[in-house]
């Protein structure tokens, strides 16, 4: 379930009541809310206090309509993670995860042409795997990366924020194991200051952080086609919008999607529900994250 | 003598004791040398022995030497201000309990001589052009020479220096060689005598003497920022950026603290430079007070900084901003982490996986935009992430040539469900292997056949076989390995 942020009792109780008028237009004639649903609006009126947030939409049409402002919203902190794979392991890699922070940098960097792209990291010796730029050319042009490896984490967190506070910067990725709170807060505070972006990639998930404004869990998920056909490989990604602060409530209580990436026409798409359904009993026989959440599945 | 105390013998102490002291003196001048002189007497003689001379190198008679030329100005004008900068010199010495005579002359040589053999404390300032009449009363011994040849001018009744002025210089080069000509000549200032510094002085530097000794932190940065400002005005006239700065604190106790910035292209911006300045401010230590601060530039460039851009060019305007914001974030990020750990990716042209992706500078021109792309769209698939080294995995296929049915990796096993390739890549040939004929187990094979494989639970991996011709028939398997991570 979504932590609720203490931001969100942060308005004093004028500027609640000033934002339940505001909002009050909007729902006349709706069945009362819950107590969840009116968290979620005071959030939403707390962010559209701050004037003047900007947000990049996704790409994907379907989630840009849940997310707050049509999109990301630049100037905040979102967190991406690997998820476990769909039989309930650790995933190996966070290869899906990666490409997905690519697709938003990508978009990030669309937004801001001119800017550089800061990508910190910190290395792991023989076994190391760094991002490989010929992959991440289909997201984002390599040539605007500023590649940095910081042993300890201090350093990583510091870079980011030294990044954030860097005018010039399109957009900060930060790659870390550590799940930092304080951290996170400065990043968030250093973020909204500029309005710079900051993406958090995590390689397993760690512990909810409140700051981020999005938080993201990305899997690999099998191609459709049935096993040992002679199909290609077709990247597909499960997504799950695991917080949205600020956003629009979904109907679902966590959000997920299929997503496709199209290395040819670097296109990512939503995958229409039917076919996904149609992906056969492999996609919903296997549960998703823990067993309580298998609804969401499919 | 009873109350003579004796001590061992120390080079290495007393060799750090006279560098502290030349680092010390960089307050009059940057430009110090460890008397070079005295060592030049130490040349081994005819049977190649070495000849102990009474003077030079690092032992009791040490000395220092200081070309104070345009230096005396900051203590008065004209002669006078030398006359102070020497009596300040050994004032100050003296404070520290160091027993020593100064002497300033024209030449280097005059001065060697003068500090060693002038009788009067009145000789040791030797006015500008005075050397011929200030050295005609010294013994001998004032013209460096190796103890063979003074002992002759001894025993024929040489002994001042004046006494060679009247001779005649012909017999005199054909009896003792070039060298007492030479040695007089540098020392009336006939001859140039080249003399290397102890460390080559910085062409720009600014200096700020405090009257009160200070402390806090605040103090030096307010200082840093005033020395820094002075520097950049010197670098705008001159047309040059720096590439590296240095600032040393003169503490009161005599000891120095220097610390440094270097920044990725030449730079004269004074609140930039004295950003990354803030950063290594804290490492400095004042220890009872700093007396004296100097900011010198090392390292210097021709300026190549953008001009300012005319208000008007929109986006043009901007990329430069952005740029500038750029390198200077890869400034302050370089000097806390390292150069090596902030880099750009520099795509290489090269069809090995390892090798396409490179690192540059951030100064470095950045790659055009697309090229990566370009470089991408020509091959297969590729991983998002790949292994710094091959890791060798256990792979079960139906046959040896084909694709992988399941392979083992960290004791893990992925069955796999997918399967695309192969494709094919193989050493460089032009570029010599470093393995050699007995290559390492690790080492990645000359011919290698990738596969992008998915495994049951949506993983997807880069593979590779070892596709040497003679792979499976000399060692018996197969050798897998894994490369990367798709996406």
């Amino acid at each position: 379930m979504p932590v609720i942020s203490p931001n969100a009792f942060a308005p004093p109780a004028a500027k609640i009541a000033q934002a339940r008028v505001t909002q009050g237009r909007a729902t006349q004639g709706q069945v009362p809310p819950t107590l969840r649903e009116q968290v979620r609006r005071l959030e939403r009126a707390h962010s559209l206090q701050q004037a003047g947030r900007l947000a990049v939409p996704t790409g994907l049409a379907a989630i840009d309509t849940l997310l707050p402002e049509g999109g990301l919203l630049t100037g905040a902190l979102h967190e991406i993670e690997a998820g476990p794979t769909p039989s309930g392991r650790i995933a190996p890699h966070d290869g899906a995860a990666l490409g997905f922070a690519a697709h938003l940098l990508g978009r990030f960097g669309q937004d801001r042409p001119a800017g550089t792209i800061l990508w910190c990291r910190q290395p792991s010796g023989v076994f190391d795997a760094p991002p490989y730029a010929p992959a991440l050319a289909g997201w984002v042009d390599p040539a605007r990366l500023l590649m940095v490896t910081a042993r300890r984490e201090e350093d990583l967190f510091w870079a980011m924020e030294e990044g954030l506070r860097t005018p010039g910067i399109a957009a900060v990725l930060g790659e870390t194991r550590a799940a930092d709170l304080t951290a996170g807060r400065r990043l968030s505070l250093a973020a909204e200051k500029t309005g710079v972006p900051a993406l958090l990639l995590r390689s397993q998930p760690a512990p909810p952080q409140s700051v981020c404004t999005t938080r993201w869990r990305v899997a690999s998920a099998p191609s459709p086609a049935a096993a040992g056909s002679e199909d290609p490989v077709t990247v597909q990604w499960r997504l799950e919008l695991r917080r949205n602060r600020f956003g629009t409530p979904s109907t679902e209580e966590m959000p997920s999607w299929l997503v496709e990436w199209n290395d040819e026409t670097h296109h990512l798409a939503v995958v229409p529900q039917a076919r996904h359904r149609s992906a056969g009993p492999a996609a919903a026989g296997l549960g998703w994250g823990d067993p309580g959440r298998q609804r969401l599945v499919g | 003598m009873p109350d003579l105390i004796t001590t061992g013998v120390e080079p290495d102490a007393d060799r750090r004791l006279l560098e502290a002291l030349a680092g010390w003196c960089d307050r009059y001048t940057p430009w110090v040398a460890i008397d070079p002189l005295g060592a030049a007497l130490a040349e081994p003689d005819a049977e190649g022995r070495l000849e102990a001379c009474s003077a030079g190198g690092f032992g009791g008679d040490a000395g220092l030497l200081l070309d104070v030329t345009g230096c005396g100005h900051l203590f008065g004008p004209g002669e006078a201000g030398e006359r102070a900068l020497l009596a300040d010199l050994v004032e100050r010495l003296a404070r520290h309990d160091f027993t020593c005579r100064a002497a300033l002359a024209d030449t280097a040589g005059a001065a060697w001589a003068l500090a060693r053999y002038g009788e009067r404390q009145t000789d040791l300032y030797c006015p500008p052009h005075g050397q011929r009449e200030a050295l005609a009363a010294l013994p001998i011994d004032g013209l460096r020479l190796q103890t063979p040849v003074l002992e002759t001018f001894l025993k024929l009744g040489l002994r001042r220096i004046g006494d060679l002025y009247a001779l005649p210089r012909g017999p005199l080069a054909r009896r003792f060689g070039d060298r007492p000509l030479t040695r007089l000549d540098q020392a009336l200032g006939r001859v140039d005598e080249p003399i290397e510094p102890r460390r080559v002085p910085p062409a720009f530097r600014s200096r700020l003497a405090f009257a009160e000794p200070i402390g806090r932190p605040e103090d030096i940065a307010a200082a840093t920022s005033r020395l820094l400002a002075a520097l950049c005005r010197q670098f705008e006239q001159a047309g040059v950026g720096a590439r590296k700065l240095e600032i040393a604190l003169y503490r009161v106790d005599g000891s120095v603290d220097r610390t440094g910035i270097g920044t990725s292209r030449p730079n004269r911006d004074n609140p930039r430079l004295m950003k990354l300045f803030e950063e290594r401010l804290g490492e400095l230590d004042p220890g009872f007070g700093v007396e004296l601060m100097i900011l010198s530039a090392p390292e210097v460039e021709d300026w190549t900084g953008a001009q300012e851009p005319l208000p008007d060019t929109g986006t043009a305007g901007a990329s430069f901003a952005s740029m500038d914001g750029t390198i200077d974030l890869a400034d302050r990020l370089a000097l806390r982490l390292g150069a090596e750990n902030v880099v750009r990716l520099a795509p290489r042209d090269s069809h090995l996986p390892e090798r396409v992706q490179g690192t540059a500078p951030v100064s470095a021109r950045p790659a055009a935009a697309g090229a990566w792309a370009r470089l991408a769209s020509m091959k297969g698939a590729r991983p998002t992430r790949l292994l710094q080294r091959p890791e060798p995995i256990d792979v079960t296929a139906l046959l040896p040539d084909d694709p992988p049915r399941q392979f083992q990796w960290r004791r893990h096993a992925h069955r796999i469900v997918r399967v695309e390739g192969p494709e094919r890549i193989a050493d460089e040939w032009w570029r010599p292997r470093t393995s050699g004929r007995h290559a390492p187990a690790h080492s990645t094979p000359p011919v290698r056949d990738y596969y992008r494989v998915e495994d049951d639970d949506g993983g997807r991996f880069w593979l590779f076989r070892d596709g040497s011709h003679n792979a499976s028939t000399a060692g018996g398997a197969t050798r897998w390995f894994l490369h990367g991570f798709c996406a």
